[in-house]
């Protein structure tokens, strides 16, 4: 039978290219517009992140847009009602922006660290951040210290680039690739695209985790590995590749510090740190010159394995001689390891082998002519095709710095970066090692009226001497990053604020602005004291709550809103001018340097205003100089006004296309007023492809470093050498033993800290929750991860995600379950040392037999996000982070500590071990329980019983 | 499947009627016990026509769009479902056609009203054969994909009909015997094909598997995920998932309501009043129970791809 | 012609991105809407076209997990019409695609029970049948770029899962990875002869662990003779 079938009428639709803001990937899109409704949302096919793709976040933004949860106005919490309560009144934005500015320039005008200001899942973290510094307080971060600083810390003291968003497997040219430990939200189109291109070409997928779903279904191996014990499964692997021989001299000698020698001092000052000359270069041993050289020159041979005898008779060995010892200790054999990682002897050595394998046989040469940093001319470039990638499984550990820097030596060892086929740098990475960027620490500065900081409140510690504490030794800010708890805490700690704000400790803030941050809810560890804390009176001024004022920024009515004394609420992804910068978290890809951005498709039908906006509004009323002109008029009309002229360095500014006058230069140059609408031309991104020779071997190519020193992306042109051994972190260390010339802790816990966890070297140690609690008595690790089509707490209001996911179960491999008798659907019992819940499982194939796992935020509270209170979120969902701690279990004789990794300070949310018990008969539904959040102002809690969305014109009669 | 009631109170209803109609036009042309009063047949004829009727607009409530009902007997040539409609349609005026010349008694036309009757009833014979067929040709539901269906349909359609007959027949001046040995002829006829059926179903054979389903022929294949977390149309159109033990009761009550005690009623007892009236009562519940049943054990192929490992 | 997908199974990651891009799609495409039911109640759930059920083959440790896509498969023989009383399911002549005209369904459910495969579904609102109609909507559609004329799934599928094509074309590229890739029906034995195919899970190569390197690296650190590498 033959039917014509009508082709939709295209006269009153419109098409606009935007950036995509449901994840991390900031994936192009196409949308379709209708009459002013999104008819159609799909990928932009020339862009770089996700050529023409788009997963289910994305196409379902539709459902994001027309949210019932979208807030409407202005909130106050309702005069004499309590905090939490929910009870609010609408205020003009007028009032809104007068009270908060009048409260933060008393703030600023008497002490700016009372004001603590962090962030979710913010992509616009150089602007929030430059506000922060601008307004002179030290307490901003992003949500990164809950989510992955533990890869980025690790990635940017070993290689100069990072799991995450500063680097990317090379899909066109692996061979081998191995994920350890992705959850799924994580890398989402990129990693999609890139699998199934090295599947195509015949490359295997080993997959380390201990769950198989997702993109573990369909590697061609999969290792289900005991949690946390990734760190030690890596270094058993570098046993395996030493005691061959198996590493690449060449890669070793010449651009990481492998040779570089250290000085053998044990219980000396000066012990385990680098031997330097008098203008404090490293030292080698030059086996030509039978010498000590300066280990940067060039024309040098050194010695990669070696005890010596420095000038002044100190001993001396080389890096390598110090890894080989340390990591061919037979604590390290895989048949030693391989209980503890719940991975087979065989299957170790066999990773490693196959590893090296592709690395050193099956090595990818490319004809393309490039220059090192000392001027030599290649005729190829050599690519060992063994990719990796790492993430949350990895991060979410109090030992994840150390089990990625594990990660990252194997890399190292097999010559295997920014090389083709294996993990490349994403402009502007690679960067020094670590960033040349401190975190301001002057005390006179934080403590200025007025004043903005001289560096951004977050950076990089190269020694005690940068530490963010007073003379004491306490910390100067509120979540302690940065001091002796806590020293290279570089994403800050965000799940500490809430915690240590309350307790007043180190000291009492007045106002908290979150923007975009749950962390009444999900975004927190320990979710229901947390609540309990945020309603917390303060004893000595019992009007007044412990966090005096709570600013809650959200374009949606979550749990935090709940909680706010203001709410300001923003505007949706599409109603809004946005940036997706080189100086925030770039976008990039290894061939291209990119950046992006958004601007408004819809109008907004509310009176709601982009935060981006309000925050250069309370910039320029607060008169913040970066946002101020010599006579204090305003600098900048507008936040696009901003985009376009403000400069951090002369000729650099937030986006790096069309710059130039005429917008003609890219990268660098001087403000172009036509910028935006070059953007907008050109589908709403920039790219700025690499020529061949600048593609590889970055951290020493001289023509991408040329480039790179001159639009600002590293200090000046220079090789970047790899840190297997890490002085910085034997500085603290030996703060730690006492044996540092400058501050050094006095607290026995924090000396015992730095002395045990700064290794220079990448170590393994049992996570620290699991340090203090009875395994026998909590037999299971318990993991959370989101799902592939959720990533945002905001996704379970999208009427279309929901009926995908709806509720979370506890899941448990099968054949454990049923050793247990438990089945399907049981309602069981979880309990941790912090606390019980109560939830529904399902059992599985693909999931290690020691370890239990739920999808995580899928939990709500009944009537947040637009969602009816008997929602299956909030009746049966649940969320596990009631059962996590922020803080590590009580010691005797020992501050409370916070449940983190103890460098870098990233939430230890994996660590934690449960007991699981079948519940009682009639014991069904999710526990603990909480009350229904009231609907705000304009909502009269009503639903419809049927959604019928189209943009056709004809359906919208 | 989902046993939906409008469904099992049509075929229930419409089987009875086509059986009685059938079989009031046999028992008419034969003269069973000496003839069945004008007035009976009427009553019998009206009887059926009713019980079609109803269970016809029963089955219009079932669809979710009843505006364009009328267009489901234009694919007749490939539908069942669109058989069973234009033959109940067609089937309407012969019956009717048939109960005017029996009211009117002409003897000059009882050539007509034989014909039309025998008509009538041939058109009776090809709807429940039609609405047999409706599900026995579903290849995806094993339960139901047989001969046999068909066969159970117009058995038991048959059966009640002639219970409905003897009901009407019992009001009157007629000789019982010949009805009761119908009757108990067709229940015979009816409880064998049913048990048939039963042990048939038992039995999977070489079908559809999750195996055949996904094409997994490596090791057991479990489902982790259905993609959805509550209902869809398919779970709530096929998940309907019967107890063994509820089905090894309900069958036995099928036996026993339908077949058994009836049975015994019509040996035993004299068929008067109320021992005929229990009995066809019985077997109304029994078949009820049976046609719930029908649906309730039919599982549909798609619940492969929701886990079960067969039908 | 006979246009329909080819799914590699091989590659599925089970991220719903073509169930969400389809839904995205056909909310305004030719049967539009397409209803949702308690939309933010307690048992959320609505019309959609094509679902994505996952799977695990074998025992812990050796079990696979494998994400399975369906929409409707097109069948060459299609009970769905044959059943179809009203005529208003039918399959076009010209590209095989199996299409409700919604103007005629009755909404009698009927279709459902013939088809083996869940690819339709009632939207209670409207009373009619809905399912997958291969975006004949987008891929006719000379508005748009040529290569944009695909199903939204398969313009979507972020691992390259999907792909659309012309079966009854031997050198298309859907019927040469069918025969390179040993693409297979699903339920052949029911005989509808289903134009989607899927393309199983590929077995990865072994690679060699022979002959590397020298073992007693240990014992040969001590004396160990530094290469010459010049830097």
């Amino acid at each position: 039978m033959n039917a014509i079938v009508k082709i939709e009428n295209h006269d009153n639709q419109e098409i606009k290219f935007t950036t995509c803001y449901m994840c991390a990937c900031r994936c192009g899109i196409k949308v379709t517009l209708e009459e002013n409704k999104v008819r159609f949302i799909q990928g932009n096919r020339n862009h770089p992140t996700n050529q023409g793709v788009l997963c289910a976040k994305g196409s379902a933004g539709i459902m994001k847009q027309y949210s019932a949860a979208k807030l409407r106005k202005p909130l106050m919490r309702k005069p004499g009602s309590e905090r939490g309560a929910g009870e609010f009144v609408e205020i003009e934005w007028d009032q809104a922006l007068d009270m908060l500015t009048e409260r933060l320039s008393h703030i600023r005008a008497t002490n700016p660290s009372k004001l603590a200001f962090f962030t979710g899942r913010d992509q616009m973290q150089a602007l929030t951040g430059l506000w922060a510094q601008q307004f002179g307080t030290p307490n901003w971060a992003a949500h990164g210290g809950f989510c992955s600083v533990n890869m980025a810390a690790a990635g940017l003291y070993s290689i100069g680039f990072s799991f995450w968003e500063f680097g990317a497997p090379d899909w066109d040219y692996a061979k081998y690739f191995i994920m350890w430990g992705v959850a799924e939200d994580h890398s989402s189109n990129p990693i999609k695209i890139g699998l199934e291109k090295l599947k195509r070409h015949g490359g295997k997928f080993v997959s380390v985790n201990p769950v198989r779903t997702g993109y573990s279904a369909i590697a061609d191996e999969w290792i289900p590995i005991k949690p946390g014990m990734d760190g030690l499964l890596a270094l058993s692997v570098v046993h395996v590749l030493l005691s061959r021989e198996l590493f690449d001299w060449e890669f070793l000698i010449r651009y990481t510090n492998s040779a570089w020698l250290v000085v053998d001092t044990p219980g000396q000052k000066g012990h385990g740190l680098f031997l330097r000359d008098e203008q404090g270069n490293p030292l080698i041993w030059d086996m030509e010159k039978s010498a000590f050289v300066n280990a940067l020159a060039k024309d040098i041979t050194p010695a990669l394995f070696g005890d010596f005898v420095a000038p002044d008779g100190r001993p001396v060995r080389t890096v390598m001689t110090l890894t080989a010892e340390r990591y061919l200790d037979e604590r390290y054999a895989p048949e030693n390891v391989a209980q503890e990682c719940g991975v087979t002897a065989e299957t170790i050595t066999r990773m490693a082998l196959e590893m090296a394998h592709v690395a050193f046989k099956e090595t990818v040469e490319l004809d393309i002519k490039w220059t090192d940093s000392w001027g030599r001319e290649h005729d190829k470039v050599i690519g060992r095709p063994v990719a990796m990638y790492a993430m949350r499984g990895i991060a979410a550990h109090s030992n994840g710095f150390h089990a990625c820097r594990a990660v990252h030596l194997i890399q190292i060892m097999l010559g295997a970066l920014d090389g083709p086929g294996n993990f490349r740098a994403r402009a502007p990475y690679p960067k020094p090692i670590p960033p040349h960027q401190l975190p301001e620490n002057n005390i006179d500065i934080i403590n200025a009226p007025n004043t903005p900081l001289s560096k951004t409140p977050l950076g990089f510690p190269m020694r005690p001497e940068d530490l963010v504490i007073d003379k004491q030794g306490n910390p100067l800010r509120i979540d302690k990053a940065y001091s002796w708890e806590i020293p290279i805490a570089s994403h800050g700690l965000m799940h500490m604020v809430i915690t240590n704000a309350t307790n007043h400790d180190p000291y009492p803030i007045d106002t908290l602005l979150l923007f975009m941050a749950n962390m009444a809810w999900n975004s927190t560890m320990n979710t229901k004291n947390v609540q309990d804390m945020l309603r917390e009176k303060d004893p000595a001024q019992p009007d007044q709550h412990k966090i005096p004022f709570l600013v809650v920024v959200d374009a949606f009515h979550s749990e935090m809103v709940n909680f706010a004394d203001l709410v300001l609420p923003d505007t949706t992804y599409l109603e809004r001018y946005d940036t997706i910068s080189l100086l925030d978290r770039p976008i990039s890809e290894p061939d291209a340097a990119a950046d992006a951005i958004r601007y408004p498709l819809l109008k907004a039908d509310r009176d709601v205003r982009p935060w981006q906006e309000v925050l250069v509004e309370l910039a320029s009323r607060m008169k913040f100089p970066a946002f101020t002109q010599a006579d204090g008029s305003r600098k900048f009309k507008d936040y696009p006004d901003f985009i376009v002229n403000y400069e951090r360095a002369p000729g650099i500014g937030f986006l790096a296309g069309w710059r130039g006058k005429n917008g003609e230069k890219s990268l660098k140059g001087e403000p172009n007023p036509k910028q935006w609408e070059k953007y907008i031309e050109n589908e709403s991104f920039f790219a700025h492809h690499w020529p061949d020779n600048q593609k590889y071997n970055r951290f020493a190519n001289k023509d991408y470093l040329d480039v790179a020193a001159d639009v600002g992306f590293v200090g000046k042109s220079e090789p970047i050498t790899m840190q297997i051994y890490s002085e910085p972190l034997q500085k603290f260390r030996l703060a730690g033993q006492g044996l540092y010339d400058g501050p050094q802790p006095t607290n026995p816990v924090d000396r015992e800290r730095l002395a045990t966890y700064f290794d220079p070297l990448p170590m393994w140690y049992k996570p620290l929750e699991q340090q203090r609690v009875d395994e026998h008595e909590y037999p299971f690790f318990a993991l959370t991860q989101r799902p592939m089509l959720m990533y945002h707490s905001w996704d379970s209001q999208n009427v279309w995600l929901r009926q995908i996911l709806a509720q979370n179960y506890m899941y448990m491999n099968r054949g454990q379950a049923e050793r247990m008798n438990l089945k399907d659907f049981d309602w069981i019992w979880v309990e941790s040392h912090n606390g019980k819940i109560r939830c529904q499982m399902r059992t599985m194939e693909g999931t290690q037999e020691n370890t239990v796992w739920t999808w995580n935020a899928i939990g709500k509270q009944g009537g947040a996000w637009g969602l009816k209170p008997e929602a299956s979120e909030a009746k049966n969902g649940f969320l596990l982070n009631h059962l996590i701690s922020e803080l590590l279990p009580a010691k005797k004789g020992e501050r409370r500590i916070t449940n983190s990794d103890p460098v870098t300070g990233q939430a230890a949310w994996f660590d934690l071990r449960v007991k699981i018990t079948k519940a009682a008969e009639g014991e069904t539904g999710s526990w603990p329980e909480f009350p229904a959040i009231k609907p705000l102002p304009w909502d009269d809690g009503e639903r419809p019983d049927t959604l019928r969305y189209s943009s056709r014109p004809e359906d919208n009669k | 499947m989902h046993p939906a009631f409008s469904v099992i109170f049509f075929t229930v209803s419409s089987g009875a009627g086509f059986g009685l109609f059938a079989l009031l036009v046999l028992a008419d042309l034969l003269g069973l016990g000496g003839g069945l009063s004008t007035e009976q047949k009427l009553t019998a004829g009206s009887l059926a026509l009713f019980l079609v009727a109803a269970g016809l607009s029963s089955s219009v409530f079932h669809l979710a769009n009843p505006k364009n009902a009328w267009r489901a007997f234009s694919r007749y040539k490939t539908s069942w479902l669109s058989r069973e409609g234009v033959f109940a349609v067609v089937f309407f005026p012969f019956a009717m056609a048939y109960l005017g010349l029996t009211w009117l008694d002409m003897a000059q036309l009882k050539w007509l009203e034989v014909t039309v009757g025998v008509l009538a009833a041939v058109l009776a014979w090809i709807t429940i054969f039609s609405t047999g067929m409706i599900y026995g040709c579903l290849k995806t539901i094993r339960q139901w994909n047989s001969p046999l269906v068909p066969a159970n349909y117009l058995a038991l359609g048959h059966f009640t009909g002639a219970l409905l007959l003897l009901l009407v027949a019992s009001r009157g001046a007629v000789d019982l015997n010949g009805y009761v040995t119908l009757t108990a002829g067709l229940l015979v006829a009816a409880a064998a094909l049913k048990a048939i059926y039963y042990f048939w179903i038992s039995t999977p054979g070489a079908t559809s598997t999750i195996k055949t389903a996904t094409g997994f022929t490596r090791g057991t294949v479990r489902l982790l995920d259905t993609g959805h977390t509550h209902g869809t149309f398919l779970t709530e159109e096929f998940g309907f998932k019967i107890a063994r033990q509820y089905a090894i009761v309900l069958k036995v009550f099928v036996f026993v309501a339908g077949f058994v005690v009836p049975a015994v009623l019509l040996l035993t007892g004299k068929a008067d009043g109320a021992a005929l009236y229990a009995a066809v009562m019985l077997a109304v519940l029994g078949i009820v129970a049976e046609r719930w049943l029908f649906f309730a054990e039919a599982r549909h192929v798609v619940n492969l791809y929701h886990g079960a490992q067969h039908t | 012609m006979r246009l329909g997908l080819v799914i590699d199974l091989d590659v599925c990651v089970g991220c719903h991105a073509c169930a969400i891009a389809c839904k995205e799609w056909n909310a305004s495409g030719t049967t539009a809407p397409l209803t949702d039911y308690q939309p933010y109640g307690a048992q959320p759930s609505g019309v959609w076209f094509n679902r994505i059920r996952s799977y695990e083959v074998g025992d812990y440790p050796n079990n696979k997990t494998i994400n399975f896509p369906m929409s409707c498969m097109h069948c060459e023989d299609a009970d769905c019409v044959t059943v179809c009383p009203t005529g208003a399911s039918y399959k076009r002549a010209e590209d095989g695609i199996v299409l409700v005209d919604q103007t005629k369904c009755m909404g009698c459910n009927y279709c459902s029970w013939a088809c083996p495969y869940g690819a339709r579904e009632l939207d209670r609102e409207s009373g009619t049948m809905k399912k997958c109609t291969l975006c004949v909507d987008r891929i006719y559609d000379t508005f748009m770029p040529v290569e944009e004329r695909q199903p939204a799934c398969v313009l979507t599928c972020p691992a390259h899962a999907r792909m659309f094509g012309d079966m009854d074309d031997a050198n298309s590229a859907v019927s040469v990875v069918i025969r390179e890739r040993g693409g297979y029906q699903l339920m052949p034995e029911l005989g509808y002869n289903p134009t989607n195919h899927y393309l199983p899970v590929r077995k990865a190569v072994p690679i060699a662990t022979e002959n590397l390197g020298k073992q007693g690296f240990k014992d040969r650190l001590k004396g160990i003779v530094n290469k010459v590498v010049k830097r």
